[in-house]
């Protein structure tokens, strides 16, 4: 009995951390094509509490959870294509940027919540639901933790191979990771850099959009001011230590989302320990992840540095 | 046609007038984002200044309300100037308070000419130690302290929040426990200067620290190494600095003072310690740092502007329908065209004939 139990809780931590690793895999991955093209995106953060809370408004006003997945999407690009006008036409420090991108991002959601909210209830929402996939979802263990989940959730599965393919297998991979590598090389042969660094900035930020609008419809049914909590961070933090590549960043992913289910998962079991550390563990898992990882050899060498024609 | 190209020298004239174009534009994109919510423009920014500059009383809060973010404006000051992008103010402050509560209660009845100083001091440690963590993380790990201090901001966090909800300084009621520690006893507040009853002392903390800064940076080595580590740590390097050594003093100094603000809400204005009235203080830091062109005197000017609009924004919710998280979203707005200022202030107005 109590081994059926156990058996039962395993199910359930493993079908959460598929869960939870969505929108940290879309954002990730997102800001992965990003970083490639040799932006330090340090926006993740207020790009995912935008997709997030775009996809809050689409979803109270329209009704439609797709059309909200539209719009986080939209607000993603949106981010981008600012961080893109700082840092590749402007030139200014990617830190800089992206942390006055975070910035922004929380005065304004927060504004606009407010006035949205103004004077009345918080209208909710109803979100995505999991589908079970006929035949395969009853297969026992297996079943349910990779065949009954979120449509997102096989989308977000399916984009890593996909990031990889067009990193490593399409000319214009070719070119995007020569923009982090030696974008002067593009420059000599006539092609834009910047047009190709707008271009990768915002498909990568409407990619970490549509991650923190997943946050929202998957997980909620209401927006919080600081909604994202962090996990803009976390995404860069997967993106060091999964050394920027694809399937690394897949690895570093799946760890975080696994420590988060647990956390969860300890507190409704009742574990004897304040739900603060619990929450905390992420955050404290990445500062020692971080300590292990030494070697970055994966980094793009242009990483950050703005390019400049001499 | 007109083109841009990059000045040699600078231009004092041309910087000045593209900040003020960066303020102006800050508040015509926040007057369309007041309009967009449907909101009286022409009534919330007159109440914005009523409330800010309208009278002794709003001049006051202005001061009390620009304290803090002088003080983590400058703590983004000494780390950002040597290309140290600590975030950890936000933590920092919060450590300060706890810090601070923790000395007050270690000090509790002794002479006020030794409290003060004491609570003061062990706030300032308390994000010191965070700072220390932050530099020790990156020397000895290689861990960037950007992403070591987001960290360190939610570890503290959820640390307060445990201290005051199942932990032992939480205010306990018969049948709820409140986010709150029980409040200070009177003779623990800061003192109140010209017997007004709001204006603590603590509020001429930041013109001394900023002063204190002023000099550090232009007249010190330690000035010269932090500057110098901006510039070419290369450089720095080979003549001899202990670049680890130095990080490590940055930080510490960085912690410090964005610890001190912690430490000046809570005997200065809360008189208890909770997480409502510190939230944000580290971020806004960071923007008033960045818009004072990370100089003391700059983020003076910057700090008490903030301090005005937070200080309008009382008188705004009052008066109107605005909610007051306007301010924030103001600073972000104003933020971002400071640093496209900050561009154009570089480069002059050329004008080429079209072959």
């Amino acid at each position: 009995m109590s081994q059926l139990f156990q058996e039962a809780i395993i199910v359930s931590i493993l079908a959460a951390t598929i869960r939870t690793m969505t929108p940290l895999l879309f954002s990730a991955m997102g800001e992965l094509i990003t970083q490639r093209a040799g932006i330090w995106n340090m926006g993740v953060e207020g790009t995912m509490l935008t997709g997030a809370f775009a996809a809050y408004i689409a979803a109270t006003t329209t009704g439609s959870l797709w059309f909200a997945v539209l719009a986080a999407i939209l607000a993603g690009a949106l981010m981008g294509a600012i961080i893109a006008f700082m840092t590749a036409t402007l030139r200014v420090d990617h830190f800089i940027a992206g942390l006055g991108l975070n910035l922004l991002a929380g005065g304004l959601t927060l504004y606009w919540f407010q006035s949205y909210i103004q004077g009345r209830a918080q209208p909710t929402f109803s979100g995505f639901q999991d589908v079970a996939i006929p035949m395969l979802s009853d297969i026992p263990v297996i079943g349910p933790i990779l065949f009954s989940q979120r449509a997102l959730t096989y989308v977000a599965l399916f984009v890593v191979p996909l990031v990889w393919f067009l990193l490593y297998r399409s000319r214009y991979g070719l070119e995007l990771r020569c923009l982090g590598e030696n974008p002067k090389a593009l420059d000599v042969k006539g092609l834009s850099v910047t047009a190709r660094q707008f271009a990768a900035v915002m498909t990568g930020s409407a990619l970490t959009g549509l991650g923190g609008g997943f946050l929202m419809l998957g997980f909620s049914d209401r927006f919080l001011a600081d909604f994202t909590a962090g996990r803009g961070w976390i995404v860069i933090v997967a993106l060091i230590a999964g050394n920027w590549k694809p399937k690394g960043v897949l690895i570093a992913v799946i760890a975080f989302a696994f420590l988060e289910s647990l956390a969860t998962h300890l507190q409704v079991l009742g574990a004897q320990v304040p739900h603060q550390l619990l929450l905390a563990l992420p955050y404290l898992a990445s500062i020692v992840l971080l300590m292990g990882v030494r070697f970055r050899t994966g980094q793009p060498t242009r990483l950050g540095i703005p390019y400049k024609r001499e | 046609m007109i083109r841009f190209e990059p000045r040699t020298e600078r231009d004092s004239l041309w910087t000045a007038t593209s900040f003020a174009i960066a303020v102006a534009a800050g508040l015509a994109v926040s007057a369309l984002l007041l309009a967009s919510t449907g909101a009286d423009v022409g009534q919330v920014f007159a109440a914005l200044v009523q409330g800010a500059v309208g009278s002794p009383k709003a001049m006051a809060t202005t001061l009390v309300k620009a304290t803090p973010i002088i003080l983590t404006g400058l703590a983004t000051v000494i780390a950002f100037r040597a290309q140290l992008w600590s975030i950890g103010q936000e933590g920092q402050v919060f450590a300060g308070a706890m810090g601070g509560y923790l000395g007050g209660q270690l000090l509790a009845g002794m002479p006020p000419l030794l409290f003060f100083p004491g609570v003061l001091a062990s706030g300032m440690a308390a994000g010191m130690g965070l700072g220390w963590l932050a530099a020790q993380l990156r020397n000895r790990f290689g861990v960037s302290e950007i992403i070591s201090t987001v960290m360190l901001n939610y570890l503290v966090i959820y640390l307060l929040s445990w201290l005051l909800q199942g932990g032992p300084w939480g205010e306990h009621g018969t049948t709820i426990s409140y986010q709150q520690s029980p409040m200070l006893p009177d003779e623990t507040f800061l003192p109140a200067l010209f017997g007004s009853n709001r204006l603590h002392a603590g509020v001429l903390l930041p013109f001394l620290a900023a002063a204190l800064c002023a000099v550090v940076m232009s007249r010190t080595p330690l000035g010269y190494e932090i500057r110098g580590l901006g510039y070419n740590p290369e450089a720095l390097r080979h003549k001899g600095v202990n670049i680890a050594r130095t990080v490590t003093i940055i930080l510490l100094t960085s912690g410090g003072l964005a610890a001190l603000a912690g430490a000046t809400e809570l005997f200065g204005v809360a008189h208890r310690l909770r997480a409502d009235n510190l939230v944000g203080l580290g971020y806004t830091g960071i923007i008033v740092g960045m818009i004072g062109g990370l100089r003391p005197l700059g983020t003076v000017m910057a700090g008490l502007f903030f301090g005005g609009l937070a200080s309008g924004a009382v008188y705004m919710r009052v008066l109107g329908d605005v909610p007051a998280s306007l301010v924030p979203a103001i600073q972000g707005i104003t933020l971002f065209f400071f640093l496209c200022a900050g561009v154009l202030a570089r480069y002059r107005v050329v004008r080429v004939a079209v072959q």
